[in-house]
């Protein structure tokens, strides 16, 4: 079973601007949240949105910049919490800048999640669509364990 | 300290364990019964269901001196809600993120 998350976009922009919108913080606060970010390696910074009490978040994502390779890579940590010290969300947030014809293709992973057991505890659980879960599981299950045999 | 493991992801990473929910998704099954699905050791396989109890994959059921499995589908949500949650805040924040590119690209073919 993957944790990760893994997504990309096709931009119809330079990378060089796509770069700029995914540093500058004043940008940043524009698309994504209030920051006080910095492109520097160990820069401890934080998003700030509303609280979601019903997902045990407080408002306040706690990261620190891992990796920047400018216009290419940038990788920060991303951890949140309830707001009671602890951190239940232990994450990884990397975004890579490929340079296509007529623009920018954008990867987004935000992976490893140690302390999510957590926010698991505080969702609420729904009870309707859980047996169309089980199915979709049931066959995700079913092609992975054929794999490995 | 005992090792208790709630993570979701961590429980459905081992494909012994993707197994034995493979095997509980229609009926409850006894240990026993689970155990001898597996080339690996009884001791083993109960350790693999501990994981998946402690992940809220399943439920226990004593029925006399037998130990039963009964599927928890409730386990499945976190990982469910966990990627849709995420997945959907970054769809969002990225078109976002292209209307502001718009708005800035707009801005400097003006100045020219």
């Amino acid at each position: 079973m993957k944790r990760d998350i893994h997504l990309e976009w096709f931009l119809a922009f330079p990378r060089q601007e796509v770069w700029t919108c995914l540093t500058d913080p004043e940008l940043i606060g524009q698309w994504l949240m209030k920051n006080d970010f910095q492109p520097v390696v160990g820069h401890r910074f934080q998003f700030r949105d509303k609280p979601k009490k019903g997902f045990g978040w407080d408002g306040i994502v706690y990261c620190q910049v891992l990796e920047v390779i400018s216009e290419e890579k940038l990788s920060f940590r991303w951890q949140g919490g309830p707001g009671d010290g602890s951190l239940t969300l232990d994450s990884v947030v990397t975004w890579t800048l490929i340079a296509q014809p007529g623009g920018t293709r954008l990867v987004l992973d935000h992976t490893g999640f140690s302390g999510f057991k957590g926010l698991i505890a505080s969702m609420i659980m729904k009870k309707g669509w859980a047996h169309h879960v089980i199915r979709r599981f049931t066959e995700i299950l079913t092609k992975r364990t054929h794999a490995h045999v | 300290m005992p090792t208790y493991n709630t993570d979701p992801f961590y429980a459905l990473a081992d494909p012994n364990r993707r197994a034995i929910l493979m095997l509980i998704r229609k009926e409850k099954r006894s240990i026993n019964t689970l155990a001898t699905n597996f080339d690996v050791s009884r001791p083993a396989v109960s350790k693999h269901i501990k994981v998946l109890h402690d992940a809220g994959f399943l439920h226990y059921e004593d029925v006399g001196r037998e130990r039963f499995c009964r599927l928890n589908p409730d386990g499945f949500n976190g990982v469910k809600e966990w990627v849709e949650h995420f997945e959907q805040f970054w769809e969002t924040k990225v078109h976002n993120l292209e209307q502001l590119l718009k708005k800035r690209a707009n801005l400097k073919n003006k100045k020219r």
